[in-house]
């Protein structure tokens, strides 16, 4: 079986877009005249200091929080003038945090999000598309376990599995690497880099500098009082603009295509 | 843990034989003991009771399936709306202030009680519900749990104070009423219609409520109408209850449990959960309508007292075999 879903290849494009926190008018300002262009086939890491409003950026691009100001456009219309049937489509949103009330088995976990959006198919093409993306992320054996059982680095390959699933071009992904140990971090890295193969986009929320560079070609830097910075990853991961942000010093070293960073921490007892 | 539904198949054909065992039983016995019954006590008595029992049964299980999956809470029951305590504060009010004799008194009450309470419940909750999304993955409903159960306390209230005024002569219907008793289910279809105008709201986009259950922001990012689907689920719910309460007074239990037993068997899809739940349900209150009116007959107890006795070690016991 082969992707199975062609992305429509679309641009997002963020203009002068203003966000604050909670979404409300009288929130703290997060984010002030952010203009940002992602094209199809681009990875885009989204960086931040704690509360720099990486979460309610993403909510702002699935469409689920309206901007304080500026605008949206995924591919020829502006969020707020999709349907959410049509938004489906195009853009899969992967939350921090998944509610699991009922019993109910990691695959037909992922399978909502296939019938969702493809309500067209019958129910075992769906259930052995499910299957299909757990073992995309090597989930495959976890398919019929009830989700409620599942540690959390297994929910979280669940829940990539859900979005991958959905089939829409852009992929909005909060934090996919809490809980996920190195192997899957490069699992991960690799279907994340299959995908823009594909035209497809992605915007990933991390905190690991060092994950950042691996997963991204393109990098926003949020310092949570408005400011932004963005571009491709080695004009925005810079010790300046990181410092700037974090408030702690880094130290960078260029090995070739890749960059690494270091934090300086506290030694000694 | 792995989850494995049991075959559909063998679902319905289990569903299909409790029905048929609910129903003879229920035809068969009466409180002279096992026989078939006269012409008369078949038709005018036995069955119109056996046929209340189980759509009352069922609209309290529909309704709790419903509840449970809006609300997002495993102890969702139609008490919980305040339905079913607007319906008792009606129906009371009509015994009480009604003379003796008017017809369907108490069961025009319970629907004035119930459509009150819901419009309550809904004109306060409606801010909440039409607005949507709850933009965590917390519980977005639990403005409408805690309307419901405002609702509910201060219509406990209103009961108490017209137990405390009645006089010794309608205390005791009264508190029959409250405890729950198909003896004074004169009508038997409004329960079963109520049941099926539910199952057609919810039906056509049963599924949408499972998905609903991960999650309001979610389940619309993956295009679900979220306000319009829980509107929806919420009033096909006090539809259900009301229905319920009208017919039989006040039965707990069967709205709370029967979901869970039926998720027990590992249907736990809405399009399943749902159906089997009010097979369940009614199967159930049919038994136990049974036994309530035979076990020490000629007296016969409420029916509320027998769902509660039965059906709470029953649910217990495989909540926790399960568990361990």
């Amino acid at each position: 079986m082969t992707w199975d879903v062609e992305p429509l290849p679309q641009s997002l494009r963020l203009d002068c877009l203003a966000l604050r926190a909670g979404g409300t008018g009288h929130g703290r300002l997060l984010v002030s005249e952010l203009t940002l262009h992602a094209e199809p086939g681009e990875r885009w890491v989204l960086l931040g200091p704690n509360g720099a409003g990486k979460s309610t950026l993403l909510m702002a691009i699935a469409g689920l929080i309206a901007p304080d100001a500026g605008s949206i456009v995924l591919g020829e219309r502006s969020i707020a003038g999709w349907r959410s049937e049509a938004l489906a489509r195009r853009r899969a949103w992967c939350p921090q945090f998944w509610l699991d009330p009922f019993p109910v088995s990691a695959w037909e976990t992922v399978a909502c999000a296939v019938l969702a959006t493809q309500p067209q198919r019958d129910a075992t093409t769906v259930e052995q598309l499910a299957r299909y993306w757990l073992q995309c992320f090597d989930a495959g054996l976890l398919a019929d376990q009830d989700v409620r059982t599942l540690s959390g680095g297994e929910r979280q390959r669940v829940a990539l599995a859900t979005a991958f699933a959905q089939g829409a071009p852009l992929l909005l992904l909060d934090e996919p690497s809490s809980h996920l140990d190195w192997a899957h971090q490069r699992l991960l890295q690799r279907l994340l880099k299959q995908w823009s193969a594909d035209k497809g986009t992605a915007l990933v929320a991390v905190h690991d500098l060092n994950l950042a560079w691996a997963l991204a070609t393109h990098a926003l830097l949020l310092d949570g009082k408005g400011g932004a910075v963005c571009g491709p990853r080695d004009s925005v991961l810079t010790a300046a603009a990181i410092s700037a942000a974090y408030g702690v010093s880094v130290r960078l070293t260029d090995d070739g295509d890749t960059r690494w960073f270091r934090v300086d921490m506290e030694t000694g007892e | 843990m792995t989850l494995k539904p049991p075959p559909l198949m063998l679902a319905v054909l289990v569903a299909v034989a409790g029905i048929l065992l609910a129903f003879s039983v229920g035809l068969l016995s009466g409180s002279s003991g096992w026989g078939w019954p006269t012409h008369d006590i078949l038709w005018l008595i036995r069955l119109p009771r056996v046929l209340a029992a189980f759509g009352t049964g069922a609209a309290l299980a529909l309704a709790g399936a419903l509840i449970q999956l809006v609300t997002r809470n495993p102890l969702g029951d139609p008490h919980v709306l305040g339905v079913t305590s607007g319906a008792s504060v009606g129906a009371l009010l009509a015994i009480l202030l009604l003379p003796v004799g008017v017809p369907f008194g108490s069961e025009i009450g319970a629907v004035l009680g119930a459509l009150l309470s819901m419009t309550l419940v809904f004109s306060l909750a409606w801010r909440s519900m039409g607005r949507g999304l709850a933009l965590s993955a917390q519980p977005g409903t639990v403005v409408v749990l805690l309307v419901g159960v405002m609702v509910g306390a201060a219509s406990g209230a209103v009961v108490s104070f017209i137990l405390a005024v009645a006089d010794d002569f309608k205390l005791r219907n009264l508190v029959f009423w409250l405890l729950g008793d198909l003896n004074g289910a004169t009508l038997w279809w409004p329960a079963w219609a109520a049941v099926a105008l539910s199952f057609v709201l919810v039906w056509p986009r049963a599924h949408e409520l499972d998905w609903l259950a991960r999650g309001d922001a979610w389940a619309w990012t993956i295009g679900v109408s979220v306000a319009r689907r829980r509107r929806i689920a919420i009033l096909a719910a006090c539809l259900a209850t009301g229905a319920a309460v009208a017919t039989a007074g006040s039965i707990g239990f069967v709205g709370l449990v029967a979901p869970h037993v039926v998720r027990l068997t590992g249907l736990r899809s809405a399009r399943q959960l749902l159906p089997f739940s009010a097979l369940l349900g009614g199967v159930f209150l049919v038994l136990a309508d049974t036994v309530a009116r035979t076990v020490v007959a000629p007296t016969q107890l409420p029916v509320g007292v027998i769902s509660a006795a039965v059906g709470v070690p029953v649910f217990l016991t495989l909540l926790l075999r399960r568990r361990a």
